[in-house]
């Protein structure tokens, strides 16, 4: 704590030192992220689809090279080989640019997520990380609402009912979700003092954030799939409801677009979590331990990161095995009425408890277990239990004032017989069943008591 | 001041982009090709700004302009209609005159007290960037501009107040749920287990095919009541004798229609 | 770029434009090296087969309940632009702006209240 009470004045800016790094240096870089992304894209989607098939025990794609590997490029090749329709009520300039958009924004925010440790690279000592700047993390929003552009001109230009409508609720999802995700992050922003993400990394040596924020890490994690559009959130490409929503008019390599853009924004929202809340390349904690740090930072930290994405992957499709997609309403209510009152609520407790951390709110110590705390740190967290106890003191008995009312209005109901007209019947609202005597109880024996009979058994 | 090669080319790259989104915005006849237009234009701008080393205020008005109001704007252009084009017929009379006249008036306003703006001497990157660009930029809105920061907020709540007046609609009954139409339908007797599906057939199935009732004739009630209303309801004539044919092929059908095609052989 | 800072932007516009001009090839390539077979029906609008809705004169319209939306995301989009310096330089401020951000979050709750008192986040 003390060597970052020293760096206060500075931490807006990046740790990462950029300064041994010429530009061609950083072109390799970004041609190396390029194609590790393209690679991930390739192999997660093949992955998705071994890993579905398990859960619904079927196979899978295993035919296209070993284990079904190069199905997706197969896939590719298909898809470009395939006609490229343009709909003759299509807006023709809007139809070309909307996938070219969503497809380059996807990349853009990968620029800023911190890989690795330092490392030796040609002869220069450079971050295994393309660029930091001190607005990094809100330059990841900041795409993703430009990559929305994508979406709704797509929509519209096709010039086609769904299209539309999934243009239409596909925007209007993502903006409602981003709000939440942008409220979650600034709890992130209290603790480490900086939107960084070399400087987030660094703050997380001592603990990573998931704990201290792991409100924050709960929210984040549900807004990344509504951001996403992934199942149970997929709405703006129902198929059930919409064909396949804003993408239903395109076709070859423009769709591909709209894909890859899907795949590669998952990729970029799990980076994302993975640098603000599990320690980025950070070795875990276990491991971090051994051989004083031997297996941190450098190019191990490249392993634990890829470990770390692959597991938001698979949640992103083990997710999408087991939900069913969810009804609009209820999704926009979950955003609306659930996710940004509590975030803000979390947010303002979050700069509470940093106020007393920090000394605001007084500098009297207490010790507890051999550790120092802050007397106020100890007496907002004291309120804040407090105040959740009588909110769920409030909830329960609200809860119990309505069963109650339930089974009061219940024994109001006029009882019937389901078999009074000879097969069974469900009851109407108003009346209640009668509750047959419990067969299975009056036809058993009772228990035998007598030992004798144990012996006669044989 | 010394530009840096790298500085310039940006702007040369850059700038005629924004030129070209401000005046596709004044020209385009879509409304939607305006509304792309001041994106990029909005875009670029924060391009600038980050170039400029605001880096803050310059992914602030990437995030809120491209984001926020953007999507404000598409919305509204989409209300009006979503094809519609610039229509230049005067709908009030004198009105583009009185236009004119209005905006050459807040021309000369702001021209006026621009003009007599004075510059103190400027203080640099450097330092205002001391602290961080962040840091710096927090402790000018928490610190100097503390009342406007609040008074934002007072601005905030009128906005949506009046968003609240011109686009919501007050409902005076309580939303009927899944349950209550189920209710509903039970109560009333009809269609108990909801309106039939549309027809799902070997060759066909799309919504504008009618189900077919127990003696042949098409389930009007299973088409949407749109595409009836339209006239778009599919005929199932073709559909039946297809199903027919194969039902022959297969060898199973009753002996009624067995005995009938026999007597059309023959 | 200068002395001050030890990062820079240009990394980033080089990786933006790998991934734009990826874009911008892959949908150019994909109209040249796919086949052109015309055919009437294929270019109409899709609708699982049956004939495609009519466009409503002047375009079809959108409920207006998506303005408000719009609305309310820009009055919570401005709310966290300003809580992100708070949040970096709260370390540097004290409790004073620790006041401030509460009252104009609370200011801004009101707005929200009001919203949704009046039914306004209700989806049907």
């Amino acid at each position: 704590m003390s060597t970052l009470a020293a760096l206060a004045a500075t931490t807006d800016n990046p740790v990462a030192d950029f300064g041994d790094t010429p530009w061609w240096l950083s072109l390799v870089k970004a041609l190396l992220v390029f194609v590790f992304l393209l690679i991930n894209t390739l192999l997660v989607i093949w992955f998705e689809r071994r890993v579905i098939g398990r859960m619904q025990q079927r196979p899978g794609p295993n035919r296209a090279g070993p284990f079904g590997l190069l199905q997706t490029l197969a896939d590719g090749v298909k898809l470009a080989l395939k006609e490229d329709i343009v709909p003759k009520a299509a807006d023709k300039i809007m139809f070309w640019a909307a996938p070219a958009i969503a497809g380059a924004m996807a990349f853009v925010s990968f620029a800023i997520i911190p890989m690795g440790g330092t490392v030796w690279m040609f002869g220069h000592k450079t971050p295994l990380q393309l660029t930091d700047t001190p607005i990094a993390t809100l330059l990841v929003l900041a795409v993703a609402g430009v990559g929305v552009y994508g979406i709704v001109l797509a929509g519209w230009s096709s010039g086609s009912t769904y299209p539309l409508l999934g243009g239409l609720r596909s925007s209007a999802q993502v903006i409602s979700y981003e709000i939440a995700m942008g409220l979650a992050l600034v709890a992130v922003f209290l603790y480490a003092g900086s939107m960084s993400t070399s400087q987030i990394v660094f703050a997380q040596n001592d603990l990573w954030y998931i704990v201290p924020a792991f409100f924050s890490f709960v929210v984040y994690v549900i807004t990344m799939v509504g951001e996403t559009n992934r199942l149970p959130f997929d709405l703006a490409e129902g198929e059930g409801e919409l064909t396949g929503g804003f993408h239903t008019e395109y076709s070859s390599l423009k769709f591909a677009m709209f894909f890859l853009g899907e795949y590669v924004n998952m990729f970029t929202v799990s980076a994302l979590a993975t640098t603000l809340f599990l320690g980025g390349p950070a070795a875990p904690p276990g491991i971090a331990a051994i051989g004083d740090g031997m297996l941190n930072g450098g190019w191990w930290g490249l392993l634990w990161f890829v470990v770390k994405l692959w597991l938001f992957m698979f949640f992103f499709v083990w997710l999408r095995g087991s939900l069913p997609r969810v009804r609009y309403d209820q999704f926009m209510r979950l955003g609306w009425k659930v996710l940004i009152p509590t975030t803000l609520v979390w947010v303002v407790m979050v700069a509470f408890i940093r106020a007393a951390e920090l000394g605001f709110l007084g500098d009297s110590k207490v010790s507890l277990l051999g550790r120092d705390f802050p007397r106020a740190t100890l007496f907002i967290i004291a309120c804040i239990a407090l105040a959740v106890l009588v909110a769920a003191w409030f909830y329960d008995n609200h809860q119990v004032k309505r069963r109650a009312e339930l089974e009061e209005a219940r024994a109001m109901d006029e009882e019937i017989d389901p078999f009074a007209g000879g097969h069974p019947v469900p009851p109407l609202p108003g009346q209640r069943l009668v509750e047959p005597p419990l067969a299975l109880s009056a036809a058993r024996p009772a228990p035998v008591t007598d030992s004798g009979s144990e012996e006669n058994r044989g | 001041m010394t530009v840096g090669g790298a500085e310039s080319a940006l702007f040369w790259i850059a700038g005629p982009l924004a030129v070209a989104g401000a005046l596709a915005l004044l020209f385009a006849r879509k409304a939607v090709h305006a509304a792309v237009g001041m994106a990029t234009a909005m875009i670029v701008l924060g391009i600038f700004y980050i170039a400029q080393q605001a880096e803050f205020l310059g992914v602030i008005q990437i995030f809120v302009y491209s984001g926020a109001v953007m999507m404000l704007f598409l919305f509204v252009i989409m209300l009006i209609g979503v094809d519609s084009s610039d229509s230049l017929v005067e709908t009030i009379r004198g009105q583009r005159w009185a236009g004119l006249l209005l905006a050459a008036g807040l021309a000369a306003i702001t021209i006026a007290g621009i003009g007599k703006a004075a510059f103190g001497t400027p203080r640099g990157l450097a330092e205002a960037n001391k602290d961080g660009n962040v840091s710096g930029a927090a402790r000018l809105i928490f610190g100097d501009y503390v009342w406007a920061f609040e008074a934002t907020s007072a601005l905030l709540i009128t906005a949506a107040l009046g968003a609240m007046l011109l686009a919501h609609r007050e409902r005076l009954t309580p939303k009927a749920t899944q349950a209550d139409w189920s209710r509903e339908r039970i109560r009333s007797g009809e269609n108990v287990a909801g309106l039939p599906a549309p027809g799902v057939y070997a060759r066909h199935n799309a919504v504008d095919t009618p189900a077919l009732l127990p003696d042949g004739s098409p389930a009007e009630l299973s088409i949407s009541r749109v595409l009836r209303a339209r006239g778009q309801v599919g005929t199932t004539g073709a559909l039946t004798q297809v199903t027919q044919e194969i039902e022959h092929e297969v060898g199973d059908e009753s002996d009624e229609q067995a005995t009938t095609r026999k007597d059309d052989d023959a | 770029m200068n002395g001050l800072t030890s990062y820079s932007y240009a990394p980033l516009l080089f990786f933006a434009a790998i991934g734009a001009g990826f874009a911008v090839f892959s949908v150019a390539a994909g109209a040249l090296a796919g086949p052109k077979r015309y055919n009437r029906a294929k270019l109409e609008a899709y609708e699982c087969g049956i004939q495609p809705s009519p466009h409503a004169e002047g375009g079809g319209r959108v409920p207006i309940k998506y303005y408000l939306t719009a609305m309310l995301f820009i009055i919570f989009d401005i709310e966290s632009v300003f809580l992100y310096p708070f949040a970096v330089a709260f370390e540097q401020m004290g409790l004073f702006a620790l006041v401030e951000m509460v009252l104009f979050i609370l200011t801004v709750f009101v707005a929200y209240a009001y919203v949704w008192r009046r039914g306004g986040l209700e989806w049907d």
